[in-house]
């Protein structure tokens, strides 16, 4: 009783220090007040075509923050998720997904089945709309993947993984989609500079919109329609990336326990 | 083929697209296009069977007034139902699960039905036995096990309609 009392005054005193610390104590910075600078220059310069070498030409000012004025820390980041997968393959590169195990592949009833593969196409919509908007509302590529991903992992709880296996959906394609996605994205990342070797100009690595001393940019506006330049590249390839790359981590996690051990055993049992 | 088959489904796709981008401008209608496409070519084989049914305009008639129907009429009967039971002093309910067995064949059928029968309060569907053709019913008042009564209470209606639909 005694101990539980004081877990909860402990409990209560730190989220009251720390209510106080972020909002009257100022630690976060004043909240109810004015715009902080920082994002003063952001809100102001995120879609102005007045200020052609700060702006981003997107009116979502966190892709543009993402993807454009702190591009290479998101390239790097994806780069650091993409090891990760790599690292889950690497653990697996033994077992083959291709193995059936007897009895298996049975999968939930028939109303779960047909009501699932009725949402399949919609989450694909869904989906692809989130990354096409990347650059006009919020969301972007790696949310519109993560919902895309939805759809194997949805067909492996409800049909099992033997269902992608059929419609032949393997660790392989999953691998060579996600590396189009990511040859994608750093075919964006450099297009500025082979274009700018080409025509005998400077660019820099990234570049969207023209900077000084660099005149390259890529087109804001297809026909009438925002696109904002590279943005709309990048959230469709990390769409393609993060996709394949969670399916590939639902397909390997997938296997059955009982198949891993047996195709990968030998080191446990010895010892 | 499969070109016909894409057809309903690339439809439903456009306008889920176009509903959830919440904008017509030309750029999500070209854009949705594309996606509905690839989207049904992707999915039409695994959604449709027989696309002469799919494209029907009689059966989406059908549909379209079972929904109105179902919405209203079947849903306005049920809620009444279990309303009363709810604020009677006495609470009279009587339930159990039942065996309530069904005659439409194809999955469009069963489903459409067994989802209608959980979606009306008063009746859930907790297991679907596809062998002996059963549904298994949890069901608020249950007036006699026997299937000629479940059909006649729990089934019959919807069934009647889903025939139109689906079969």
């Amino acid at each position: 009783m005694k101990r539980e009392l004081i877990t909860a005054l402990s409990l209560t005193a730190t989220v009251l220090v720390v209510a106080y610390i972020s909002t009257l104590g100022g630690g976060l910075g004043p909240l109810f007040s004015d715009t902080r600078p920082l994002a003063k220059v952001f809100l102001s310069t995120t879609l102005d075509p007045n200020k052609p070498m700060f702006t981003a030409m997107s009116p979502e000012g966190v892709t543009a923050i993402v993807w454009d004025y702190r591009g290479l820390d998101t390239l790097f980041e994806t780069a650091v998720f993409y090891l990760a997968i790599i690292g889950a393959v690497a653990v697996y590169r033994d077992v083959s997904e291709k193995v059936v195990l007897k009895g298996g592949g049975v999968g939930l009833s028939k109303i779960v089945k047909l009501v699932t593969k009725l949402l399949i196409p919609m989450n694909i919509a869904i989906a692809i709309s989130i990354a096409l908007h990347g650059h006009l509302t919020p969301g972007g590529g790696f949310q519109a993947g993560a919902a895309m991903a939805v759809v194997p992992m949805i067909l492996i709880v409800v049909f099992s993984r033997y269902f992608l296996l059929e419609v032949k959906i393997s660790k392989g394609l999953a691998l060579a989609l996600r590396s189009i996605g990511l040859i994608g994205i750093a075919f964006t990342v450099f297009l500025p500079i082979i274009i700018a070797l080409i025509s005998g100009v400077n660019s820099y690595i990234m570049q969207n919109q023209v900077k000084f001393g660099a005149p390259f940019s890529f087109p804001a506006f297809f026909g009438d329609s925002l696109i904002s330049g590279s943005l709309i590249l990048y959230n469709l390839f990390e769409l393609l990336a993060v996709t394949f790359g969670f399916s590939i981590l639902f397909l390997l996690l997938s296997i059955e326990e009982s198949l891993v051990k047996e195709q990968m055993g030998g080191e446990g049992s010895e010892h | 083929m499969r070109l016909i088959k894409m057809v309903p489904v690339a439809a439903l796709t456009f306008a889920v697209y176009i509903i959830f981008s919440g904008s017509v401008s030309t750029y999500d209608l070209i854009l949705g296009s594309v996606v509905a496409v690839f989207s049904g070519y992707l999915t039409a084989e695994l959604l449709i069977s027989d696309s002469g049914k799919a494209l029907s305009l009689r059966r989406f008639a059908w549909l379209v007034f079972y929904g109105i129907y179902y919405l209203t009429v079947a849903e306005f009967k049920a809620h009444v139902d279990v309303i009363k039971r709810i604020i009677h002093p006495k609470m009279p309910i009587n339930p159990g699960i039942v065996r309530a067995p069904y005659n439409v064949g194809n999955d469009y059928s069963v489903v459409t039905v067994a989802c209608s029968i959980t979606n009306t309060p008063g009746t859930v569907v907790v297991h679907l036995d596809e062998g002996s053709k059963n549904y298994y019913v949890h069901w608020i008042d249950v007036k006699a096990p026997d299937p000629k009564t479940t059909y006649e209470n729990i089934v019959k209606d919807f069934e009647k309609y889903v025939k139109k639909i689906f079969e």
